[in-house]
């Protein structure tokens, strides 16, 4: 039950909300954070997880160096889920080289501390040596390094870390309305309660929102007002690790767009297009799709051969820069006090920002947060270790004591670290647990379990954000029955509900799958409606399910 | 290498094994190339003929009735399709498609009866067997292992759902709660519904066990006592009169084994409709392979066709390849039973969909060319809804003799036939009628081969 008086309502579970709940609670202020759907269910979960030097923002010193210094923070708290990888930018001709140079400096100005190497340039034989499928005129490559994390267990483990630190962490809560006396001071948040259909309101002396592209609307239901740019960006999401190596290239409109191995699959992104839509409804376009694709074939001609899986769209919710085009925005962030514009006593907002960011951004808040509560609290957030960060694990061993794949344990490995064990410990007194549920990933009964009971999922969905679950080539064709049956008994529900559970994660994987379909996705979706319509009978169920906001309409 | 025959078959799903059973029993020189995998052993096996009308949600109570009314309201259904031959008078059209259907039918189950995929069911009445999620689904035909006799009309009758330590593809206590909260809304039997778990452990471990592993197993000797007497305890506990397995019962002991566990136990035993890999599917793909081996037919597997010659309007020949050799065969009439998808029959990318052995144009399910469609706005926003995705409608038209056509109505060839999910104009998922359709269409296929080979040898 959630206590009633709190010193700061944090509204949002995406990276910065997370992130500020998880600061807020370690410096012991009664937090609360409160997400309208899952943790990570929005922009965040549609990101590269690039936690980048900074390098496309060269024009912003201070960003890079920031970024640069998050990126030594995150591998210092959160290593096991954070891989590093190199990138290759190939040139067709030396106007493309010419153009910027000045990138070269700027990135290696800070590559000690990050650790890895200063740029250079490959000549074309050393490039194809590394991506046999690099266009073969190429007149020579760049070579650098970034790292990537798990923008999904990120936010989880920040939440689940600022829980361990007494905060609460209410998911399926919605915000829907303010507490304000005459003095335009916020004393309470009204929230509906998505699984259970009720209205909750609790005290707090201050409110944090970070909202995302929905920062305005949360501004607006406290009657008060925050100019923000909305910004769609597209990915195309291929089978497997197509590449051996990030790409990235200049779109044809002289913007940067990139190929990187991401987890088992592989990440084609990103577009950049101002949007004044709900971001719950976007789909990824015909155009963008060509626009990706056909940009990446100018340096790898084979890439439409590869199997594209699906797309994932998001809303970056940039600073409202006019008269700019959006790669010329700041990626730095703002955090707008409402007090201070005549707005409302405690509203605190942000605007802008990334995920490689968001630690950095929460402590900048939570330093406010503290002023404003009269404390005087340092931050440790970029020294304490999130959960799983402690130790390395050997895999080999642990592999040959429990008698699970090498290959199953890696991918638990980089999604859980030390933390794995828990899982592990679970399969000895049920053997059956080590049942691969999840081929793909792959993804055992006893993880799904664990995830259920420690990780507050409430819907397959919830799942694969934190398991990766249904995130492979069959896109959940064969897991979701499986996971969704493990669900309904840990959470002991009806039978409808199960079935609601199907439709629920075969309309969200669609969602992405719809927009790409051709080739050999054409024979999985036939598979997918052959099981669940033609042999399931799904199709005809009459159970209640609830339309979601990108089916509406035709 | 060359050879020659009377009839090739391309394909070797329900629909190929169909047409080149069918001709081989006619006497007719039959060779049958099969490239890979087929959706006929995806299947859960049972036979669907007609189960819901497009656009209707009161499922058919037999398929004889939905016959009657498809064939005045989709008169371009493949099951349609017949009738509209120049030959049959027109007060005739409606029996014809009625008769076909029902004699092709009739056909299948007398043919796979002594295989290991026997079938239960008539044309008269659809069935409702269970399914592994707990649901049902109207179909028409079903194998005799799926036989669940009284359980939905004996008002004692209390089920078990019997799962598998350590075997996902099926978890019996939500089976169990979806079926029951389904037979409560109907206020009819059984109104005692329990789940239990067994061990069955082919290699000594309890995990990561599959339906192949599990029906091999089962196939031995001794197996069935040691299940029978693991559940001794469980149905006395509960009373049971009616135990629902998996689809794992064996591959070629299925039915022996359910009668030796119904004598063992007492109960009536029998097996679910279950998802790929499905063993009801193989048993169902093996029993078509045998009936075509025994009626003559020879099967060429891991053969693809990839090429033919054509001169006016005759096909000549087709070229197959196999890993290590390409060979061409010399026929007289060919069947194009290539399946969708899954079969590769139909195949596509964002510029539009082609066939892929003839190289012809698809049309979508209202008959619209689909050689230029973006497949993703061929589908609906919903994902699985009675609408279905329309994708899955796409195929060859065909004229009444089942010979696929150019976009002015006449066909491509004299002599090329097709059958199954290759034809346009159905959408198997939403109305139940994969492997009927698969049935019927190999079945008139072969019928009019054999007599366009008649004519002209
Ligand atoms: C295509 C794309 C690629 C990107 N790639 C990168 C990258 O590689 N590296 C990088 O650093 N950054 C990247 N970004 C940027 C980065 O993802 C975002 O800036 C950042 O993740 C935003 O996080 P957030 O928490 O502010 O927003 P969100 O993740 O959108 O979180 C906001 C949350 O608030 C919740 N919410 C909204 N209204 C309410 C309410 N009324 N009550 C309760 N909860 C509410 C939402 O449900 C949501 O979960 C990318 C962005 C996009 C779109
Ligand atoms: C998961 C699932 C469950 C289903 N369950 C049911 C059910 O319970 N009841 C029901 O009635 N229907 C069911 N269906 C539908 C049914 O399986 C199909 O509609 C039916 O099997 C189609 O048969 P077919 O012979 O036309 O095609 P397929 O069975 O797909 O056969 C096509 C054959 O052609 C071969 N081929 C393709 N191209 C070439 C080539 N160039 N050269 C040589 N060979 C080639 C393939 O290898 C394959 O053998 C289900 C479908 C799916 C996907």
């Amino acid at each position: 039950m959630t206590k009633s008086k709190f010193d700061v309502v944090v509204i949002g579970g995406g990276s910065t909300g997370t992130a500020v709940a998880r600061d807020c609670a370690m410096r012991g202020l009664q937090t609360l954070l409160l997400e309208r759907d899952d943790i990570a269910s929005a922009t965040v979960g549609t990101c590269a997880g690039m936690i980048s030097s900074g390098l496309k923002y060269r024009d912003e010193p201070d960003m890079m160096k920031i970024c640069s210094k998050e990126v030594v923070y995150w591998n210092h708290i959160a290593r096991h889920i954070i891989a590093k990888n190199p990138i290759l930018a190939p040139l067709l001709d030396l106007s493309d080289a010419a153009s910027d140079s000045s990138y070269m400096e700027s990135y290696s100005e800070h590559v000690e501390e990050r650790d890895v190497p200063a740029m250079m340039f490959l000549t074309p034989d050393a490039s194809i040596e590394i991506e046999p499928m690099l266009h073969p005129e190429i007149i020579a490559s760049v070579y650098y390094e970034e790292y990537f994390i798990d923008p999904f267990r990120l936010c989880l483990l920040q939440a689940l870390d600022a829980r361990n630190h007494g905060a609460e962490i209410r998911t399926y809560c919605e915000v829907i309305d303010f507490e304000i006396n005459d003095k335009q001071e916020i004393e309470g948040v009204i929230f509906y309660n998505r699984v259970s259909g009720a209205t909750e309101r609790v005290e707090t002396k201050l409110v944090v929102n970070a909202a995302g592209p929905w920062a305005h609307k949360v501004a607006k239901s406290a009657k008060d007002y925050l100019p923000i740019r909305l910004n769609k960006g597209a990915h195309v999401i291929f089978d497997r690790r197509i590449v051996n190596i990030g790409i990235t290239v200049k779109a044809m409109d002289g913007r940067w767009i990139y190929l990187f191995p991401h987890e088992n699959t592989t990440l084609l992104g990103t577009t950049a297009l101002d949007t004044w839509e709900n971001p719950d409804t976007l789909v990824a376009s015909f155009d963008e799709i060509e626009y990706l694709l056909q940009s990446m074939e100018t340096v790898l001609p084979s890439i439409r051969e590869a199997r594209i899986i699906r797309t994932m769209t998001g809303v970056r919710p940039l600073v409202p820069d006019w008269k700019v085009p959006e790669r010329n925005v700041t990626r730095g962030y703002r955090i707008i006090d409402h007090s201070e514009n005549d707005g409302k006593k405690g509203l605190i907002s942000f605007l802008g920002g990334k995920l490689v960011t968001c630690r950095h951004m929460a402590e900048a808040v939570t330093d406010l947060v503290c002023e404003k509560l009269g404390k005087d609290i340092a931050c440790s957030t970029h020294e304490k270790p999130l959960p799983g960060n402690e130790d390395d694990v050997d895999i080999i061993a642990l592999s040959k004591e429990y008698d699970i794949s090498l290959h199953a344990l890696e991918r638990m490995r980089a999604r859980r670290g030390t933390e794995m064990v828990k899982v592990l410990e679970l399969t000895k007194e049920h053997p059956e647990w080590k049942t691969t549920i999840c081929t793909c990933e792959p993804i055992i009964e006893a993880e799904i379990r664990l995830s259920i009971r420690e990780e507050f999922p409430q819907t397959l969905n919830d799942l694969r954000r934190r398991l990766r679950l249904g995130t492979g080539p069959c896109q959940g064709t064969f897991c979701t029955y499986k996971a969704a049956s493990i669900l309904s008994d840990e959470l002991g529900l009806a039978g409808d509900d199960f079935l609601v559970d199907i439709l629920d994660f075969r309309a969200e994987r669609w969602k992405g799958i719809r927009q790409s379909m051709r080739g050999e996705q054409l024979a999985q979706e036939e598979l997918a409606q052959g099981m669940y319509a033609c042999v399931g009978n799904l199709d005809q169920s009459d159970v209640d399910y609830d339309v979601k906001p990108w089916e509406e309409g035709f | 290498m060359d050879l020659e025959a009377d009839l090739v078959v391309i394909g070797g799903g329900m629909a190929g094994l169909i047409a080149g059973t069918i001709a081989a029993e006619e006497g007719l020189d039959t060779i049958l190339l099969r490239k890979g995998q087929s959706a006929t052993a995806y299947s859960s096996g049972a036979i669907d003929v007609i189960g819901y009308l497009p656009e209707a949600s009161e499922p058919i109570s037999s398929p004889e009735e939905g016959l009657f009314a498809l064939s005045r309201l989709y008169p371009l259904h493949p099951y349609s399709v017949i009738g509209y031959d120049d030959r049959i008078e027109s007060g005739k059209i409606v029996e014809t498609i009625v008769e076909r259907t029902k004699e092709a039918i009739t056909w299948l189950k007398a043919h796979l009866d002594g295989t290991d995929a026997p079938l239960m069911g008539d044309f008269k009445s659809n069935m409702h067997p269970i399914t592994i999620l707990g649901t049902t689904k109207p179909t028409c035909l079903i194998q005799k292992t799926m036989d669940h006799g009284d359980v939905q009309t004996r008002e004692d009758s209390v089920l078990l759902f019997i799962g598998i330590t350590g075997y996902a593809d099926f978890n019996p206590s939500t089976a169990a709660k979806t079926y029951l909260e389904d037979r409560i809304a109907d206020t009819s039997p059984p109104r005692i519904v329990g789940h239990r778990t067994v061990q069955v452990m082919p290699f000594g471990k309890p995990y990561n066990l599959s339906s192949v592993e599990l029906a091999r197993h089962l196939d031995h000797e001794g197996t069935i006592e040691d299940l029978a007497e693991q559940l001794k305890g469980h149905i006395e506990q509960l009373g049971a009169t009616h135990l629902a397995f998996p689809p794992i019962l064996g591959i070629q002991n299925a039915l022996k084994n359910k009668v030796k566990l119904e004598e063992l136990t007492g109960t009536t035993v029998f097996e679910l409709l279950g998802f790929p890999p499905s063993i009801p599917g193989q048993r169902l793909q093996r029993a078509l392979e045998t009936i075509f081996t025994k009626a003559g037919g020879k099967m060429l597997l891991g053969h693809e066709a990839t090429s033919y010659q054509k001169v006016n309007d005759i096909v000549k020949s087709i070229t197959a390849t196999a890993p290590r050799r390409e060979i061409k065969i010399d026929a007289n009439a060919f069947v194009l039973a290539t399946g969708k998808y899954i079969g590769g029959g139909i195949a596509g990318d964002e510029k539009g969909l082609r066939e892929t052995v003839f190289d012809l144009g698809p049309v979508t399910g209202d008959y619209h060319s689909a050689m230029e469609i973006v497949p993703s706005r061929s589908t609906s926003r919903l994902s699985i809804s009675p609408t279905g995705q329309p994708i899955q409608s796409c195929g060859l038209s065909v004229d009444p003799r089942f010979r696929p056509v150019n976009d002015d109505g006449i066909e491509w060839a004299k002599n090329l036939f097709a059958a199954g999910a290759v034809i346009a104009g159905y959408n198997y998922s939403v109305e139940k009628s994969g492997l009927g359709v698969a049935a019927t269409s190999g079945y008139s296929a072969a019928k009019n081969a054999i007599e366009f080979i008649k004519e002209v040898t």
